[in-house]
């Protein structure tokens, strides 16, 4: 007879405390039934599940039940466990919808293939006997790199000219990360503020969640390449202005200056791109590389190595 | 390059079969023209299957789509009175698919445009001609345009866009 959640607690961590004694699964198929208190077998190792993953948004918490944190009953490390949720949606990206799918073995492969290389999540993969790819996470310690950015109480001149050097060259070095997949035939898939993380003690740029896919033939890494557009937006902005957060910023009565269509992003277009007009200081060069992804530009990058062309000599005219 | 050569690209959309038809306006009473109907295949993505079976089922439903395709497309040109020895078709297949084959030429699925033009060149055709989806600029930006990016990439031959 199997063991129940208490036999085995009792075996592995006798001091573990939880809010009740579960179930234990090795298939994890039905994976809304898994919860708190449950454990999870797989490859003959023990995990216990202390609830769901949630995604915060906008002040909303949103539960992903098929992503568990656990606690890794044979060694007590904290890890996460993702199970298979196949999901097909479009992804609305202003007035584009793009088809997107949340791939398992798109993450298992990519896991193996970044192995040991600290620019990436950690983890491996694992089938428990029904067949599901398991992916087994280590957390990350540290805080998502728009949160850190947000969190720098200065005015934009400060933290351009004070922090913005040292965040520079970490998100070439991540954006060099997202060129190693491209050049294996793989993507990231889900580039966006909330996956590049901060890493507590080293400061090291490390990107999370390569789950999702996309299929674009003529542009195969379109998207990614827009995403790491937006957050050097983002980096350089020390956020995102739309018309309304630059009438703000002229609150005091200087002159607002002459703002047209082109100057926003050309999918977003509440988020301007030029931010060398709210922002003179801006180098020509760096503003040059935002002004790529707005509505003016008839050239747009195809590849991370053109996106880098162009921003690597910032680095040295913001010295 | 011989100018007497037409490639049209097709991809099974309502503006291909357009490319077909102006093509075939075009050269229907000139004896001395050749045409090409070149399919490049895209193989559905593995990583949006949960299985491999499912893969493979939508890859052989879309191979047969694209060969009757290419099949209607000839068929259109002859009903024209386009000789049949003046027409070829041609399917590429992607290196990717798990449908077999080992094909001298296939597509690694990185560039259309550029799979067409490859074809062009080995083969001197002297016009290449294509359906145009008329994307808005932002889906360009995000999708790419095989069209456009013939019409920047494409040398030594002329380029017919129809839309």
């Amino acid at each position: 007879m199997s063991e129940s959640v208490k036999q085995i607690l009792e075996r592995l961590n006798p001091n573990a405390y939880v809010d009740r004694y579960g179930q234990v699964y090795t298939d994890t198929g039905d994976f809304m039934r898994i919860t708190g208190g449950d454990i999870i077998v797989l490859n003959n190792e023990h995990y216990l599940v202390l609830r769901d993953e949630v995604e915060r948004s906008f002040g909303i918490e949103d539960p992903k039940y098929w992503v568990k944190r656990c606690r890794h009953l044979e060694t007590g490390m904290r890890r996460i466990l993702k199970l298979v949720f196949h999901e097909e949606f479009f992804l609305q990206l202003g007035e584009i919808k793009v088809p997107c799918y949340r791939s398992p073995r798109k993450e298992a492969r990519i896991l193996d293939l970044v192995r040991g290389d600290g620019r990436f999540m950690q983890g491996f993969s694992a089938k428990d006997p029904a067949g599901n790819n398991v992916r087994v996470l280590d957390v990350i310690r540290g805080k998502r790199l728009d949160q850190w950015i947000h969190e720098l109480d200065f005015d934009h001149k400060t933290y351009f000219h004070e922090y913005l050097p040292q965040i520079l060259p970490k998100f070439i070095a991540a954006c060099e990360a997202i060129k190693f997949l491209h050049d294996r035939g793989e993507k990231h898939g889900d580039i966006r503020r909330d996956h590049l993380w901060v890493e507590t003690g080293t400061g090291k740029y490390v990107w999370i969640d390569f789950d999702y896919t996309f299929d674009f033939h003529e542009n195969p890494f379109g998207l990614d390449i827009f995403g790491l557009g937006g957050l050097l937006l983002y980096i350089v902005g020390k956020g995102f202005y739309s018309h309304q957060n630059i009438a703000s910023l002229y609150a005091d009565g200087r002159s607002v200056p002459g703002i047209v269509e082109g100057d926003f992003l050309l999918v977003f277009k509440n988020r301007l791109a030029n931010l060398k007009k709210i922002f003179p200081y801006i180098p020509e060069s760096l503003n040059w590389v935002l002004m790529h992804f707005s509505g003016s530009s008839t050239v747009y990058y195809e590849t991370v190595d053109e996106f880098l062309q162009d921003l690597r000599p910032c680095l040295q005219q913001m010295a | 390059m011989d100018t007497n050569k037409i490639l049209v690209a097709i991809d099974g959309s309502e503006n291909s079969r357009r490319a077909i038809d102006y093509v075939a306006a075009i050269i229907k009473d000139c004896q001395w023209f050749k045409v090409k109907l070149l399919y490049i295949e895209r193989s559905p993505d593995r990583d949006f299957f949960a299985d491999d079976d499912l893969w493979k089922k939508a890859c052989v439903k879309q191979r047969k789509a694209m060969h009757d395709f290419l099949s209607k497309g000839k068929q259109l040109l002859l009903q024209r009175g386009i000789e049949e020895e003046r027409v070829q078709t041609d399917y590429v297949e992607s290196c990717n698919s798990p449908l077999g084959g080992n094909p001298d030429y296939c597509s690694r699925g990185t560039s259309i445009a550029q799979d067409i033009l490859h074809v062009a060149k080995e083969e001197g055709f002297g016009t290449v001609a294509i359906g145009r989806r008329g994307v808005s600029k932002a889906e360009e930006f995000m999708f790419g345009s095989v069209s456009s990016k013939i019409i920047h990439s494409g040398s030594n031959c002329t380029i017919w866009v129809v839309q």
